[in-house]
């Protein structure tokens, strides 16, 4: 279980942030004293590091500093500010990646896995999101397929994408916007008719591991995925 | 020389007189020898002459300063060596330490307003995150909403932050070669949820080799986020198109964005870069500064890039960036 410590003296951000990592698998600890950051880094010895720059007392900087002499665990900073010449403070002052705010959880989310890789191996990812369970539907994240007791099918990654959020929402309805966003790439963009092509593949997907009319369609609202397949039992 | 000759003028009247006077005097006395009057004329004439030579002389730059003078210390070419002139050389030299010291003042008082603005915006994006994230996970009709209004509380506050940033441009901006398709497509993903929301959704059409240009990534992909910002907030249909081309022309990239919204009307069209315009359409949508343009232009013309806009009334608006571009077997560093 990796431990991550919260470096942020906004109260909610640091909540948020540390509800979020929970529920990821991670364990958090989110900085209390901000005269004794160094202290009670030492004290929970944790796997990474999120670190506000603009602190009460002394900066991120003074801090990441502080935590090189005795860690060379990833630091991540977080900060408004954009500029290259911030970034470049940040790494220069021990920093391994920087965030801006606003930032999104997925962004997040990456970077400390992308971090937590480099830093103690592959494998060593917290678990519970390679993968999502729904009622024994289950989808593999990283091999990218399907999976209904022994019954397996493919699935492209953009079909991946709307899976995942159709099945980690449960029963609820999701959002037309919200699936558009999910799977958006970066090099076909997405149209208005993206979604009816995607959740036409994802029926004929379903139906190959023998689930028909489990992706129902809610008119002026979006979709939902209903769980069907325990009943064939 | 003519302010010289100019200001001696009344000297010239005097002296006149003063000779026919004294000549007359002695005229009157019966004095009848022309031929001395006339060589006396000469002497004098030529003492006149020596005199205002030497005057001319040594007020020559002061003279020169009075002519053709410009600036606030044009006044340092003088080297006095009159009375006359040291005098208004001191008194200009006071006035301009007193202009540049209140010039100072004042430079001071904006740097640290720019400091304060920059400042605040920075400490704002805090609550706005701690929002984003409260909301993000969410997928209620609700949280959708605030969403929308938090993306345009970032947008606002980037306005005001690259605004007060353009005044010390100089600091802030890098030059890279980069890959303009790739510039582009990071700004457009970028607002993804803004294309999504308004169903206006964005065509690319860019040419198969890669275009390199050199520019700063930071202040262009702010440019390109007003421009994508204005198409979809003026595109009134749904679904709607925005068309995104990138080719080569000669020795320019061009970087052409086009959308079919309302377009800007003719009488309109010579004022859209200037500051504070919001012209018929900002009228009649809501919200408009007046300074998004105004922005893309001066930051344009920062970096050296042409911008152009051409628009027809309820067909749609294309703006147009030109780039200078180097040939197409120079890869990216």
């Amino acid at each position: 279980m990796f431990k991550i410590f919260i470096v942020e003296d906004d109260h909610q951000l640091a909540m948020l942030l540390q509800e979020y990592l929970q529920r990821f698998g991670y364990s958090t600890h989110a900085v209390q004293d901000f005269d004794q950051v160094k202290r009670e880094f030492e004290a929970a010895a944790p796997h990474l590091v999120l670190l506000d720059v603009n602190l009460p007392k002394y900066d991120g900087y003074y801090w990441c500093r502080q935590i090189r002499n005795v860690s060379t665990c990833p630091i991540l900073f977080i900060s408004a500010r954009e500029g290259k010449m911030d970034q470049v403070m940040a790494l220069e002052n021990g920093g391994d990646d920087y965030i801006t705010k606003p930032f999104d959880y997925d962004i997040v989310i990456a970077k400390i896995m992308s971090h937590l890789r480099r830093a103690y191996g592959t494998y060593a990812v917290a678990g519970g999101e390679r993968g999502v369970n729904f009622d024994g539907l289950r989808l593999d994240k990283d091999r990218l397929y399907l999976s209904l007791n022994d019954e397996k099918v493919e699935l492209s990654l953009t079909e991946v994408k709307m899976l995942e959020e159709l099945m980690q929402r449960g029963e609820q309805i999701v959002s037309r916007d919200r699936l558009l966003e999910k799977i958006w790439d970066d090099q076909t963009f997405v149209d208005d008719n993206t979604l009816n092509v995607y959740v036409t593949r994802v029926r004929k997907k379903l139906s190959a591991l023998g689930i028909d009319d489990a992706l129902l369609t809610v008119r002026g609202q979006g979709y939902r995925l209903v769980s069907r397949w325990e009943e064939k039992q | 020389m003519k302010l010289f000759l100019k200001d001696q003028r009344p000297l010239f009247t005097v002296y006149i007189l003063q000779l026919l006077t004294v000549s007359g005097v002695y005229w009157l006395d019966g004095y009848r020898n022309m031929a001395m009057v006339l060589y006396a004329a000469l002497l004098s004439g030529c003492l006149l002459a020596v005199y205002l030579v030497f005057r001319y002389l040594t007020n020559r730059s002061f003279y020169r300063c009075l002519e053709q003078g410009e600036g606030l210390d044009a006044f340092k070419e003088v080297s006095p060596q009159t009375p006359l002139s040291e005098s208004l050389h001191q008194f200009l030299k006071k006035q301009y330490r007193h202009y540049v010291s209140e010039l100072n003042r004042q430079q001071h008082k904006i740097n640290h307003h720019l400091q304060f603005i920059t400042q605040w915006v920075h400490q704002m994006k805090t609550p706005v995150a701690v929002i984003h994230l409260m909301v993000q996970d969410s997928d209620d009709s609700r949280s959708t909403a605030i969403g929308d209004e938090v993306d345009r509380l970032r947008k606002g506050l980037d306005l005001v932050l690259y605004t007060a940033r353009l005044d010390s441009f100089s600091h802030d901006f890098v030059v890279e070669k980069l890959d303009m398709e790739c510039l582009v497509r990071a700004a457009v993903s970028a607002q993804k949820r803004l294309f999504i929301r308004s169903k206006v959704f964005p065509q690319l059409d860019f040419a198969q080799e890669p275009i390199i240009i050199a520019t700063d990534e930071k202040w262009l992909t702010f440019v390109l986020t007003q421009i994508l910002t204005n198409a979809v907030r003026y595109t009134a249909k749904e679904p709607g198109t925005i068309t995104i081309r990138g080719f080569r022309r000669e020795e320019e990239a061009v970087l052409e964005i086009r959308d079919e919204g309302v377009g800007i009307p003719d009488s309109d069209l010579p004022r859209v870069f200037d500051a504070y315009f919001t012209g018929e359409n900002g009228r009649n949508f809501r919200e408009s500064t007046g300074m998004g343009l105004h922005l893309v232009k001066q930051i344009c013309d920062q970096l050296g890039h042409r911008v152009e806009l051409e628009s027809v009334v309820h067909q749609g608006t294309l703006v147009r960036f030109v780039f200078h571009t180097e040939h197409s077997h120079l890869t990216k560093e």
